[in-house]
């Protein structure tokens, strides 16, 4: 027992022969400045929480399936295709970008980019600062903002752009294939991804803001082409009004 | 009254399966954590900013409860359905038209569905929009990403079981663009159909992976993604300062 120093820190107890110490490994470690006091016990709240969100949910769960029955049409019949042949609601976004470009650029190429993308996020932006915020700072919230607007007009605009003036129609014969259902739907989605990206690299963005803007483009852009396809599109896969469909078609039913 | 919860709660039997006292002081609301096989992936002490309703919205919780509500009537259906082309679709129609509550199991299974594609998809938007992806969540960020697919996955799956025009047809859209990749896409195609042509074999394919492949997937990589919430210091609600 001689050998304990006698200025320990954190005991005041000469006695005793452990002390409590702190290891920062990669500073800023997260607890530093976040004693145990801004905590709660898990026991009650946490339990409680969670039987509260297991019964909003399977209250809005019930009314849902009372309200509403579960779509079940005729037997399925490999002669007799439906008009329009719709994919589930969450692959329409696909479907509707097949209407825009070759299929394997669009229903291939472009979603392997987006899902490897999506993977790469924390690997792009790899600074720990600025996790637990919503958007980050305010300046990180003015550009997921300005991005959501800008792909709420570019890409309603490119659908109704090229479902009036299809290159892949009015160029057939005039330039080969590739150049006019790969080479020009594929520029102009890349134009529509860069300009952003040059408008923000004038302002020197981090790795953050750079993902907010890339993000926002394809989460908004997801949401734009999955109503499209799902809402707007009638039979014969044309454009229409959803409550102005022809032939009584609902695409609600498709559910 | 007092005297019977006493003897109750103090009963071998009721020894043996708590082995804690009544959770209000912090050693038993410790031990409830601790010792209970379905709270013991929370921590002890949660930080007040991470139950902030407006940070999470509850959706990955609300993620987990749809999962367990989906496999719960998931199973109940199979006590009534067959996946041949012969009986499927007429299994369904009984299903709903004979079974006492039949249209209501399959309604709460199809809305649940929908519901879980829908949170899943609103709970990535989250994490990404309070960069809680950042390190060190990289990876539980991608195995986020990989319990997407797999939803996306088991809803596509049961889309087709109903064998009516709606699934046959959706099915059929589906795959064909799986068939536009390059070298891969017809051999997914083939693997996911075994056939030319969606048909009997695309539903046995397709019940095997919505009842069995799939869910066991997800239950194993969510048990995994949860685990690692609390192994990476919680939500990152908590890093902010």
């Amino acid at each position: 027992m001689t050998n304990i120093p006698t200025r320990t820190p954190f005991s005041k107890s000469s006695g005793k022969t452990y002390t409590l110490v702190e290891l920062v490994h990669r500073a800023p470690a997260q607890m530093i400045d976040h004693g145990p006091e801004n905590t709660v016990f898990a026991f009650p709240v946490v339990a409680l929480l969670e039987l509260l969100l297991t019964l909003s949910v399977s209250a809005v769960l019930l009314f849902m399936s009372l309200t509403i029955n579960a779509p079940l049409e005729e037997i399925a019949n490999p002669n007799q295709t439906t008009d329009p042949a719709k994919a589930p609601w969450y692959f329409m976004g696909l479907q509707e970008m097949l209407e825009h470009g070759h299929p394997t650029l669009m229903a291939v190429v472009i979603p392997t980019i987006l899902v490897l993308f999506t993977l790469a996020i924390p690997y792009i932006d790899n600074d720990r600062q600025g996790s637990g915020r919503w958007f980050t700072s305010e300046r990180g919230k003015r550009i997921a903002r300005n991005t959501a607007i800008y792909a709420l007009l570019v890409m309603p605009a490119f659908i109704l752009l090229d479902n009036s003036f299809p290159p892949r129609e009015l160029l057939r014969g005039v330039v080969p294939d590739f150049v006019a259902q790969t080479l020009i739907p594929g520029t102009i989605m890349a134009a529509i991804v860069i300009a952003p990206l040059l408008v923000l690299r004038r302002s020197k963005p981090n790795a953050r803001e750079v993902v907010l803007t890339l993000f926002t483009l394809m989460f908004v852009s997801a949401i734009v082409f999955t109503l499209t396809g799902f809402l707007f599109r009638g039979p014969g896969f044309e454009l229409y009004w959803p409550w102005n469909m022809p032939d009584g078609y609902n695409p609600f039913m498709n559910l | 009254m007092s005297n019977l919860v006493q003897t109750i709660t103090q009963s071998r039997i009721w020894r043996s399966f708590f082995r804690h006292g009544w959770p209000d002081n912090p050693l038993d609301r410790s031990l409830v954590m601790t010792s209970n096989i379905f709270f013991h992936l929370h921590p002890v002490k949660v930080n007040r900013k991470s139950l902030r309703a407006t940070y999470t919205f509850g959706l990955g919780v609300m993620a987990v409860i749809l999962f367990l509500e989906l496999t719960l009537t998931g199973m109940l259906l199979m006590f009534y359905y067959a996946p041949t082309v012969e009986r499927a679709y007429t299994n369904i129609v009984a299903l709903q038209t004979q079974t006492p509550y039949g249209q209501l199991l399959r309604n709460l299974h199809r809305w649940g569905a929908h519901l879980m594609v829908l949170v899943v998809v609103l709970h990535m938007a989250r994490v990404f929009y309070t960069g809680a992806y950042k390190p060190p969540r990289e990876f539980n960020w991608v195995l986020g990403v990989g319990l997407l697919l797999l939803t996306l996955g088991a809803s596509f799956t049961g889309y087709l079981l109903p064998w009516d025009q709606l699934s046959f047809w959706a099915i059929t859209v589906g795959t064909s663009v799986a068939g536009y990749a390059p070298v891969l896409g017809s051999t997914a195609k083939a693997y996911l159909l075994g056939g030319p042509e969606v048909g009997q074999e695309a539903l046995t394919r397709f019940y095997a992976l919505h009842v069995m492949l799939i869910p066991l997937g997800i239950a194993l990589i969510t048990s995994v993604h949860i685990w690692r919430v609390r192994k990476d210091g919680g939500l990152a609600a908590n890093d902010d300062r």
